[in-house]
């Protein structure tokens, strides 16, 4: 008897719970598209990278940026006094480092992005922050979603982020001078054979860049193969012995910039590989090859430079 | 009379030993030899195919021929895959019998180094060897035994009540321990910077690829050396078995046993976490398979956990690095996925 009465009431309890959740959720969601609706006259919509739709008044004038590359992007733009909160990890340009730190790209406050009241919020998927984006929007904060998986897709991003905050101009003259860099280095290095490269982003464990990575894409800008460009992911850890096995002709190291001076030596695995034994083992500021903002053509320069040099004569 | 009674009962002893030690030398080389079948197969799996016969041809002479394979086969072979297939021994024989004298010292069937809060306590060890001392690879298993130490001595010393150690208070404070040192992992992850947090949560899952030629001689010596010693103490730790009073009637120097299992244990948590990170379920399943096989003798069911252990990650590994290859798994994982079904139906066995 005890146990049938228990079960009902549980089940009842259940059935409330429901309801409960139920309401609670129809209630946020007519919350949630109430003012997109409402505000059509002055406001905007844009589509994400994410493929999110996502309403921006039309004057934005107070952005926060989550990532080192956005934050070059919004300065690179002529942006720079539209941006309201940064990163730790922002530390380029120099003026980007006196701009408010809401934390880290991994750990950003919600607390304090609340508080400098933004119209935007730049993110970049790189950092994974589904759950933190959910979280700002549930403030009614806009969250704006790159994700560039090649050059195209960082111009595509500058364009983006200089009309977002009303840069357009010079967003359009900023991707057209960098277009016509990449455009030189593509006539370049278009005599000269591919070369086949590793590149390795940590030695231990060894990490490299997959299909995923723009990286992959500027490598195969610079007149490189990189051996592990059809490998699943963005950043895979990858096998030494399959490293050993490539046999590669090159090796990039980033290293030198935000990264530290920590991944200057080739892996184990690689040291008795004709690019070790030849010498080709070129450094490039990781700074130029991990960020997709407007330095990424510096790395394709240096890189494209550093494996064609008879191009650049 | 008195005399020939004790006369009888050694000799019954002494029959009793040659049994026991006849049963633990054949359950050791029957294991012994099915290491050295599994090692070889387990050479012969990679991301890289390797020619079977060739590569047998050369495994049998020991690296001494290169047979038909080319240099980079070669190296592949015996600079790459042999040494992180030794370090994956080591690492499960290691786990396995701290895991196995921990039970018997502790009486506790759920005694385990990361359930204790010991594997905690060595990685968090590590990581400090590796933030103030990055250059010298020698001080990251030192840092982790003393690690593994601090984090023993704490456990037993919060599960000593009044009334003793009971098996419940010891579970509760490993679980306190290994929590408390898990946030101090996680404090310590968000001080450093963003690049390396990805290869730390890789080698808190337990990870044998970053193995540095440096540790692994150094973990085989800790892993057969701890071993042995253990299994030369396994029948004081049987006696110890019946509870501390009744051991210590029996003339078990109780206080000296627990020092030589707490410090050799932590040597070989201690190292196994310097080169691996932390391998889960090692050091629960393993022996309690071997108890459940070969009877809960630690004379046996030590050095048989240990050689089972050894089987256990090297397994455990060749799955890591093949199934997405040439991607590559934590072997945390692989150990967590078949040791958890693999404690569930133990369990429900005994």
């Amino acid at each position: 008897m005890g146990f049938v009465f228990l079960g009902r009431l549980h089940y009842r309890t259940l059935l409330w719970c429901g309801i409960f959740v139920l309401v609670i959720s129809a209630l946020s969601c007519t919350r949630s598209t109430s003012p997109s609706t409402k505000t059509s006259s002055n406001s905007r919509e844009i589509t994400d990278d994410a493929g999110r739709l996502i309403a921006l008044p039309q004057r934005v004038d107070r952005v926060v940026s989550l990532a080192p590359n956005l934050t070059e992007i919004v300065f690179a733009v002529g942006g720079g006094e539209s941006l309201v909160g940064d990163t730790t990890y922002c530390d380029f340009p120099a003026a980007a480092q006196s701009i408010e730190k809401v934390g880290d790209t991994l750990h950003p406050s919600l607390e304090r992005i609340i508080a400098l009241r933004p119209q935007v919020v730049l993110v970049s998927t790189a950092s994974q922050l589904e759950v933190f984006t959910q979280q700002l929007q549930s403030h009614n904060i806009a969250v704006f979603v790159t994700d560039p998986h090649d050059l195209e897709g960082v111009f595509r991003s500058i364009t983006e982020v200089g009309e977002i905050i009303g840069k357009a101009e010079q967003a359009g003259i900023l991707v057209a001078k960098l277009r016509e860099r990449a455009a030189a280095v593509d006539s370049a290095v278009k005599g000269s054979p591919r070369i086949r490269l590793f590149y390795q982003l940590s030695a231990e464990p060894l990490y490299t860049a997959g299909r995923d990575a723009f990286v992959t894409d500027l490598i195969k800008r610079a007149g490189g193969e990189s051996v592990t460009a059809d490998v699943p992911g963005a950043w895979p850890k990858y096998s030494a012995e399959s490293a050993l096995a490539a046999r590669p002709d090159a090796v990039i190291l980033p290293t030198g910039g935000s990264m530290g001076e920590g991944n200057s030596n080739v892996a184990e695995a690689l040291s008795k590989s004709p690019a070790a034994q030849h010498g080709r083992v070129y450094k490039i500021n990781d700074d130029h090859l991990v960020r997709p903002g407007p330095r990424a053509v510096d790395g394709l320069e240096e890189m494209a430079k550093a494996l064609h040099p008879e191009a650049f004569k | 009379m008195t005399v020939t009674v004790s006369d009888t009962s050694t000799a019954i002893r002494l029959r009793e030993n040659r049994v026991t030690l006849q049963k633990t030398v054949t359950a050791c080389l029957g294991l012994i030899c099915a290491l050295g079948v599994v090692v070889v197969i387990a050479a012969l799996l990679g991301s890289e195919k390797l020619p079977v016969g060739d590569t047998l041809c050369s495994l049998v002479s020991f690296g001494t021929r290169q047979c038909g394979l080319t240099n980079d086969q070669f190296d592949i072979l015996f600079q790459i895959r042999l040494p992180r297939i030794f370090l994956a021994a080591a690492v499960g024989g290691s786990l396995a019998t701290a895991g196995a004298s921990y039970q018997a010292l502790l009486r506790n069937p759920l005694a385990e180094p990361y359930l204790l809060g010991v594997s905690n306590g060595a990685a968090v060890g590590t990581m400090l060897a590796l933030l103030f001392f990055g250059k010298m690879e020698w001080s990251r298993p030192l840092m982790a035994f003393v690690g593994a130490l601090i984090a023993t001595f704490a456990v037993y010393r919060l599960a000593r009540g009044k009334v003793g150690a009971s098996p419940e208070r010891l579970i509760l404070a490993g679980v306190i321990v290994t929590t408390f040192l898990s946030s101090v992992i996680v404090f310590v992850t968000t001080l450093m910077d963003a690049t390396r947090i990805r290869s730390f949560t890789f080698w808190l899952l337990g990870d044998l690829s970053g193995a540095t030629k440096a540790l692994l001689p150094l973990a085989i010596a800790i892993s057969i050396g701890g071993a042995l010693v253990l299994t030369f103490n396994a029948r004081s730790l049987n006696l110890l078995m019946l509870g501390e009073r009744d051991a210590f009637d029996l003339g078990v120097e109780v206080s000296r046993v627990r020092t030589v299992v707490f410090v050799v244990a932590s040597l070989l948590v201690g190292s196994s976490v310097a080169a691996s990170g932390s391998v889960g379920y090692v050091g629960l399943v393993v022996p309690h398979l071997a108890r459940l096989s070969l009877g809960s003798d630690n004379r046996i069911s030590i050095p048989a956990a240990a050689l089972t252990g050894a089987l256990f990650v090297i397994v455990a590994d060749t799955v890591a690095r093949t199934i997405i290859a040439p991607r590559e798994l934590p072997v945390g994982a692989i150990t967590a996925l078949i040791g958890a079904p693999l404690f569930i139906y133990l369990l429900k066995r005994a």
